[in-house]
């Protein structure tokens, strides 16, 4: 068994507002093992880019961690967050316009990390830069050149080398493929998987496309307004999945398949509650074709090491 | 019979410096060519999907197949009539125009934030003079938004007071109220949350279906327009380089472009 | 619905609940609203009426505040100005002339400049060069020099009968067309953002031509910052009036705004009657202060980028 990397245990991520403390996070647990790409699934407002917030203490008030602890290779980081940031766990953002400064050649913003997190010569981070623009498939003469020559896609391999400059154990991708055309995102995401392979380098993946989560991903976490729905090996869930809000994510998913055409598309009915009002127990029942009684009071803790529903623990009793 | 029918539809942007810049510097004009000859036909009541990635010109046909934009040469016929001729009167124009109407991309851009949704809906009826009256209109109001799912009571709401899917749901209904024949959609659930999208597909093949509805369907998914289309036209860089049914399409492509797309799009199955 | 819904939403809102707990905006709001009252309510306030040359004793001319007139012996609250005018009712009187030409000015300027930046932002083209650069070249000049300019043309336009009379007129109008600028700046700019959203476009798939479209669609959308502008600009006005009437171009004698009292005070002020130029000084001082808080106040609230 793999050694964890990153344990997430129990944490809260809570916002004091006029009408109350609203919990964007409610007693999430993951773990990410060493080299497996771990996917964060969810639609807006589950708490996807939040939880990679939360790891790298990026949450500004009014919001705050509230409770629980994050593990990093076996030292508490929620208290301190900013010894790891960069240098162990570094993260890309989803638009490449804003993570790149318009005003300085890219070479400089690569030196400039490596130089942060190393006790190397600028000589030698320069030398680190270049072999960093050739690893993402950019033409290590380009180091002096200006984040708008580049194109969107171009610019996010820009994004990623810098990301890679320090040698992290973990990165965090917060939806790396959204703003991009599909094509390129083909190009992105094989990119990422490449390397993070070759180095062992861990990777959460927060997107909200299933299809992306399906190519790229190991093990997949599914979201729902804040609290872990389902979890485990992405093939298996998205195959098989137990909790009935997968299920209808990925009924509801449409395939590049022809006969589809006279078919509806599954829908779940409703839509997410909004974090003011969030139902009592479990927060998919409202909208579950298999909810029981006891989903309307109790709010369901990870069951079996899969999903978070009670109808999981009326199978294992029966068992 | 072709119910919409686009020939040669070609649209330019000048984008030379100016005159004395030009003069100076002595280099040429540049054009960008942002739709390149293209040529289609809808059949009345089905759906023709447009697919091609940013830059193919996909969303400046919409705009043309709707009139906000002329195009620089081809015309785009509906029902016979000519969209763009200049010979038209404004009456008949204004006519044509309430014939075919868009749903749009952004759910948040989409809706006026100060206006009330009922009021939203309401405005093509009050423009066109659908019906008289302002009972007979809200009536009307309430009958379009619980055709699309919501509640009458939500015409006293305000945009900002629904969700993503919800707004796409007024939009629908806002371009229902001119009583179209053609909706253009442009990406109308790029946006959208997996779940939300599906529940927004739906309902447009449900009002296809009820009101023989024709739809410009506007995307860069697939994936999507495999349930929605019974024509899809591939764009690349301006120019439609294949067009086939969808089975045809997904089997048997025959462009390059068109197979390099079905082999970049991430897919949720797993054989 | 309708009013009492309104009013309920409002006192419910962040706006309202954020207006509470910030001690500067209560503080201003309540200083503006004190020297409002006092002006709209001024006939039951003033003990005398400073406009009326009838109810003048010159004999009770210099008089120190709160201190009997070695001559008539009647005691006045603020002292009187060199004309026997009880200084406490002239300021009062003063403060309505200040507000109200402060506040027609800024209406003034508020209609011209959110229509010319509708037109410049909607339009655009050759009118948008024109209005931009008209306002640039008006940018340039001081805009007290500005009043002058149109006061002086104004003047020179009148026969000398309806000088007097519409001296208020006039001042109202060089004010409010020294001060357009940065309402048509700031609409233009959030009119051409507007423009291209596609409830715009919406509209004009429906035939809406583009009047209807600039104020039934944009209009309401790019109001935001104009009641901030408003506010500050108002202040400016009061400011601007208090200068010209200062400068003798504006208020007149017989009927002064805080400006021209100001004015006689420094006539006086060494000579040791300093409270003719104190008080008026310090009314306008507050005024001023208090409107221009407040608009600082609501421009960082209004600010969407803090939320």
């Amino acid at each position: 068994m793999s050694e964890n990397l990153l344990e997430i245990k129990n944490i809260d991520v809570t916002f004091k507002t006029r009408h109350g403390i609203l919990k964007a996070i409610d007693n999430l647990s993951l773990s990410v093992n060493k080299g497996e790409i771990l996917g964060l699934v969810g639609e807006s407002g589950a708490g996807k880019s939040m939880t990679g917030a939360a790891i790298l203490g990026l949450i500004d008030p009014p919001g705050r961690l509230s409770s629980g602890q994050i593990w990093y290779k076996g030292q508490r980081i929620d208290q301190a967050p900013e010894t790891i940031r960069g240098h162990e766990i570094s993260m890309i953002f989803q638009d490449p316009l804003v993570s790149l400064n318009p005003l300085r050649r890219i070479g400089d913003q690569l030196v400039e990390t490596i130089l942060t997190h190393m006790p190397i010569t600028k000589y030698e981070a320069i030398e680190r830069a270049r072999k960093g623009l050739e690893e993402v498939g950019i033409d290590p003469e380009r180091i002096n050149a200006y984040p708008h020559t580049f194109s969107g896609g171009m610019r996010q391999r820009v994004v990623i080398a810098l990301a890679l400059a320090p040698e992290p154990a973990l990165i965090i991708a917060d939806e790396p493929t959204t703003a991009l055309d599909v094509s390129v995102q083909a190009q992105i995401l094989d990119l990422l998987k490449r390397l993070c392979r070759e180095r062992g380098t861990s990777i959460i993946l927060v997107t909200h496309d299933m299809g992306v989560i399906a190519e790229t991903t190991d093990r997949v976490g599914v979201l729902y307004a804040g609290r872990l729905a389902e979890i485990g090996d992405t093939r298996d869930i998205l195959t098989n999945p137990k909790h009935p809000y997968t299920k209808g994510l990925v009924a509801s998913t449409p395939r590049i398949d022809a006969s589809s055409f006279d078919k509806t598309l599954y829908q779940i009915s409703g839509s997410m509650p909004k974090l003011d009002a969030m139902p009592c127990g479990c927060a998919f029942h409202p909208r579950c074709e298999f909810v029981l009684d006891k989903c309307r009071s109790d709010i369901p803790s990870i069951i079996a090491n899969r999903a978070a529903c009670w109808l999981l623990d009326k199978e294992e009793s029966l068992l | 019979m072709s119910f919409v029918v686009a020939k040669n539809l070609t649209r330019n942007y000048d984008l030379s410096d100016p005159l004395i810049v030009r003069a100076l510097t002595m280099r040429p004009k540049r054009i960008l060519t942002a739709v390149d000859d293209v040529n289609f036909s809808i059949e009345k009541g089905t759906t023709y999907a447009l697919v091609g990635e940013s830059g193919s010109g996909k969303s400046t046909i919409a705009k043309m197949a709707v009139g906000l934009l002329k195009p620089s040469v081809g015309t785009l016929i509906v029902d016979g009539k000519n969209l763009n001729d200049p010979a038209l009167a404004r009456e008949d124009q204004l006519a044509l125009r309430r014939r075919i109407q868009m749903v749009f991309q952004s759910p948040y851009a989409s809706l006026n934030p100060r206006w009330r949704v009922g009021d939203i809906i309401a405005e093509p009826i009050k423009a066109f003079c659908l019906i008289d009256g302002i009972k007979a209109q809200s009536m009307r109001v309430s009958e379009l938004l619980e055709q699309v799912g919501l509640a009458p009571s939500d015409a006293t709401k305000y945009p900002h007071e629904f969700s993503g899917g919800q707004r796409q749901r007024i939009s629908i209904a806002r371009a229902l109220s001119s009583q179209p024949e053609v909706i253009v959609c442009d990406e109308p659930t790029s946006a959208l949350d997996v779940s939300v999208q599906a529940q927004v597909l739906n309902l447009l093949k449900a009002l296809q279906k009820e009101y023989a509805l024709t739809y410009l369907f506007i995307t860069h998914d697939l994936a999507v327009v495999s349930t929605m289309a019974n024509k899809i036209g591939v764009l690349n860089k301006g120019r439609l380089v294949e067009e086939q049914s969808p089975a045809g399409l997904f089997s048997r492509p025959q462009q390059d472009y068109t197979k390099m797309l079905l082999n970049a799009a991430p897919s949720i199955n797993f054989d | 619905m309708g009013k009492g819904d309104i009013m309920n939403r409002f006192l419910d809102s962040d706006f309202f609940h954020d207006f509470l707990r910030a001690p500067v905006a209560l503080i201003s709001f309540c200083v503006v609203l004190i020297l409002v009252l006092s002006a709209v309510f001024a006939q039951f306030i003033a003990p005398t009426n400073p406009f009326d040359p009838a109810s003048l004793e010159l004999m009770n001319g210099f008089t120190p505040p709160l201190e009997a007139n070695m001559f008539t012996g009647e005691v006045f609250l603020l002292g009187t100005d060199d004309q026997g005018r009880d200084l406490f009712s002239a300021i009062l009187y003063g403060l309505r002339i200040s507000l109200f030409v402060g506040l027609m000015a800024v209406t003034l300027a508020m209609v011209l400049g959110v229509m010319l930046g509708l037109i410049a932002g909607y339009v655009g083209g050759w009118l948008d060069n024109l209005i931009m650069r008209l306002a640039d070249i008006q940018m340039t000049f001081p805009s007290i020099l500005i009043a002058m300019l149109i006061f002086g043309v104004a003047r020179g336009l009148l026969p000398p009968e309806l000088r007097y009379e519409m001296a208020i007129t006039v001042l109202i109008i060089s004010i409010g067309l020294s001060e357009w600028v940065p309402f048509a700046r700031t609409v233009r700019g959030s009119t051409m953002v507007e423009k291209e959203k596609e409830y715009i476009a919406a509209a004009r798939l429906i035939g809406l031509n583009r009047w209807q479209i600039m104020i039934r669609h944009i209009l309401p959308n790019v109001l935001g910052p104009v009641l901030v502008i408003a506010t500050i600009t108002f202040a400016l006005a009061i400011i601007a009036e208090a200068t010209l009437s200062f400068l003798g171009v504006g208020a007149p004698r017989t009927e002064p705004s805080l400006g021209t009292l100001i004015r006689v005070g420094q006539d006086y002020l060494f000579s040791g009657e300093w409270w003719i130029l104190l008080f008026p000084a310090l009314t306008l001082l507050a005024l001023a202060l208090a409107v221009n808080l407040l608009g600082d106040w609501l421009r960082d609230t209004l600010n969407p980028r803090l939320k």
